[in-house]
């Protein structure tokens, strides 16, 4: 097992708006509430989490700016600014997570996504197909590394969607530790994704499956020396019993209007990793005694969730750590909530299994 | 119609000796500067965008969580992000600041720098395309919903989540246009608010703006100020200036003007070739400190005198910058603006 403790992240995109994913997303307002979502990052950091997934997308306000903002009243935790290739020129893009970095002393991280939706990236001007959007991301990610790590140099690429000549840039990336870019994540179920982490990145976000799937995943990526992290949600209570109640009552509260608007987003996706929840969540209720995919019709993909007591939640962490998982990003119902009784109950209690199992590592040794 | 000044933001240091990078925002400088010319009236902030500086968008967003009244003007080119996400990031910053933002779209001046950033469009190509930028993002902000297709950019259906946020009801950040080509003229004449021309004397600037503001677009200014209590002071202040920095950087603003494909540029070339354009309008020192050298020099009340004259020619905004760059602007804040107000009630 991997000796480095834990990390998680957790997801802003519902800060304070515990029902957002059951609505459709026209009903969305993607104006900030800058004093709920400064809240949020301040809870975030006495709860310990590292970073906050800035989401991206036409229902989203912009990551980077929220970063920006965010970054300038906060001092301790990371945001995970998500991006999607065919929006902005490589350049421009280091440019502006430079400049976010200096502002915030390198508290920034990304997580590149390849989009779901054919019509919503239709209004971004982007028509490529699922496949040509992974070659135009491991371009824009030569690309933005070339930038990051050209020392002296300056950049030269020619490719199908980019051509850089003699780039450079002012700014750099200013990190605390001397890292020159930022940690790069990449969201994806694919084999295409696994290829793009190991091309280009630091750590896939896959969604949770049974342990020998994730297992699989995670031993590709480790064997490039690559990490695999985990989107899900989290109830967890101090019984197994409250928590499935507490799951049970979040079904419970849903309409068909829910389900519909899940049902119509599974129609025009061309996400794999979209596809792959939804299946699962047809095929079993419970895919491990801690795996729910119960609210996946009503919530979509990323409500795939570890039910179950504190207890029972930092075993399956542990089991999951145990098969290569270096990394949680996860979202709560509610959210300010959720988080606060993961950092009270959950993330101790995961502590304590990485110590002792350290120190049986050592005697062992 | 009153005046509306507007200052450029300082981005690196201009003490001698101490060359200040300018890639990364200085924060503790920055935002007491901002405070400032909130405090002396200014109407906003020019943001420069530039391949050695920090990102303009970025950085107004941390001066503008940090201040209450003054505007960012946004420097930014098409060619570098998508119209929609454009729309989105400034929408964001809007609902943070409330819509203290405007922009100013300009086309990149060196061939060499745009294809540093992955831009090989040659000149009035850039014009085009950032007419078909401005189309989606005027579009989007006007009615909600674009579908376009033109040379440079396709959208289906691109429409923006985060609403513009202001509270003075504006639904959309005005646009200056900056350039002195037809192209400039084109885009400005189409989508903007007012077209920023690059400093001469108000008899070439009369013309070459009517055409302009008979459509209804404002003209804007863009020119160094450097005023002081007497002509003399003035004329001394301004060469301390021309020969600040060190002498490798001096001249290399003519092997910049060779390598550059902006009208602006090469006009700033052309004229600095006289030193007095007018008693007043100096271009002592553009060959060393480049094309936005040309400055209005003289007393409080002679530089005051140049602003009224360009008002007469039509221009109604003044995106000034100065040397010292600190200190000039609280110069022109405190002694000139409330000349120019003050002759202006009288007139």
């Amino acid at each position: 097992m991997n000796d480095a403790p834990l990390r998680f992240h957790w997801s802003m995109s519902s800060a304070a708006d515990p029902k957002r994913r059951t609505q459709a997303r026209a009903a969305m307002s993607a104006v900030p509430d800058f004093k709920v979502l400064l809240n949020f990052c301040l809870m975030a950091e006495e709860c310990g989490i590292d970073s906050l997934l800035t989401a991206y997308g036409s229902y989203r306000p912009d990551p980077i700016a929220m970063a920006a903002s965010l970054g300038v009243m906060t001092s301790k935790i990371k945001f995970m600014i998500a991006i999607r290739s065919g929006v902005n020129v490589p350049a421009q893009f280091v440019q502006q997570i430079n400049t976010v970095s200096a502002l915030t002393n390198g508290r920034v991280c990304l997580n590149i996504v390849n989009g779901h939706t054919p019509e919503e990236l239709a209004s971004f001007g982007d028509f490529l197909d699922h496949e040509g959007r992974y070659g135009r991301t491991d371009e824009f990610l030569a690309v933005c590394n070339a930038f990051w790590h050209r020392g002296e140099n300056t950049v030269n690429f020619e490719g199908q969607h980019f051509r850089v000549a003699n780039g450079r840039l002012g700014s750099r990336y200013i990190a605390p530790d001397g890292r020159v870019a930022p940690e790069i994540f990449v969201g994806g179920n694919s084999r295409t994704a696994e290829e793009t982490v190991i091309r280009h990145a630091d750590c896939l976000w896959r969604f949770p499956d049974v342990l020998s799937v994730v297992g699989g995943t995670a031993s590709r990526l480790a064997a490039a020396g690559k990490e695999t992290g985990l989107i899900a949600s989290v109830i967890a209570r101090a019984t197994r019993e409250e928590a499935i109640a507490e799951a049970e009552a979040l079904t419970a509260s849903f309409d068909d209007s829910a389900r519909k608007v899940h049902e119509q987003a599974l129609a025009r996706t061309d996400s794999v990793a979209s596809r792959n929840v939804y299946g699962l969540a047809r095929q079993a209720e419970w895919l491990t005694p801690t795996l729910w995919t119960g609210a996946v019709p009503f919530m979509g993909p990323a409500s795939v969730a570890f039910v179950g007591s504190y207890d029972e939640i930092a075993d399956s962490f542990l089991d999951y750590k145990a098969a290569g998982v270096s990394q949680f990003l996860l979202l709560g119902w509610p959210d300010i909530e959720e988080m606060q009784i993961f950092a009270r109950e959950v993330a101790p209690r995961v502590r304590d299994r990485e110590a002792s199992a350290a120190a049986m590592t050592v005697k062992a040794s | 119609m009153q005046p509306r000044f507007h200052w450029r933001l300082p981005q690196g240091d201009d003490r001698p000796g101490d060359m200040r990078d300018c890639s990364a925002p200085h924060l503790e400088e920055q935002i007491p500067f901002c405070r400032d010319a909130e405090r002396l009236g200014f109407d906003s902030l020019l943001v420069d965008f530039g391949i050695d500086k920090a990102d303009s968008i970025v950085l107004s967003t941390a001066l503008g969580m940090a201040t209450s009244k003054i505007r960012f003007l946004i420097a930014y080119r098409s060619g570098l992000l998508a119209p929609t996400s454009f729309v989105q990031q400034l929408n964001t910053l809007s609902s943070l600041i409330d819509g203290r933002i405007s922009l100013n779209i300009v086309a990149g001046s060196t061939p060499d720098e745009q294809r540093a950033y992955g831009d090989y469009l040659e000149h009035d190509d850039r014009w085009a395309r950032t007419d078909e930028f401005l189309t989606i993002a005027r579009g989007i902000w006007r009615d909600g919903v674009v579908d376009f297709d033109g040379a440079y950019y396709r959208v289906e259906q691109a429409r923006v989540r985060t609403a513009y946020v202001a509270s003075d009801g504006s639904r959309a950040p005005q646009i200056y246009v900056g350039g002195a080509s037809e192209g400039a003229r084109m885009v400005a004449g189409k989508h903007a608010n007012c077209l920023l021309l690059p400093a001469d004397v108000p008899s070439k600037i009369a013309p070459r703006i009517a055409p302009i503001v008979a459509r209804g677009v404002e003209a804007g200014l863009r020119v160094m100020v450097i005023a002081r209590r007497t002509h003399h002071e003035a004329v001394e202040a301004a060469h301390a200036f021309r020969d600040f920095g060190p002498a490798r950087v001096h001249g290399s603003f003519g092997s910049f003007a060779s390598r550059s494909d902006s009208q602006m540029v090469q006009s700033a070339m052309e004229n600095s070739a006289r030193e007095w354009l007018t008693p007043w309008l100096w271009t002592g020192a553009v060959a060393t400190q480049g094309m936005m050298a040309t400055a209005i020099v003289g007393s409080y009340d002679e530089v005051a005198t140049a602003i009224l004259e360009y008002q007469a020619a039509g221009i109604t905004q003044f995106i000034l910058s100065g040397w010292p760059k600190r200190e000039e602007m609280h110069i022109f804040g405190s002694e000139v603006m409330g000349r120019v107000l003050q002759r202006e009630a009288v007139a």
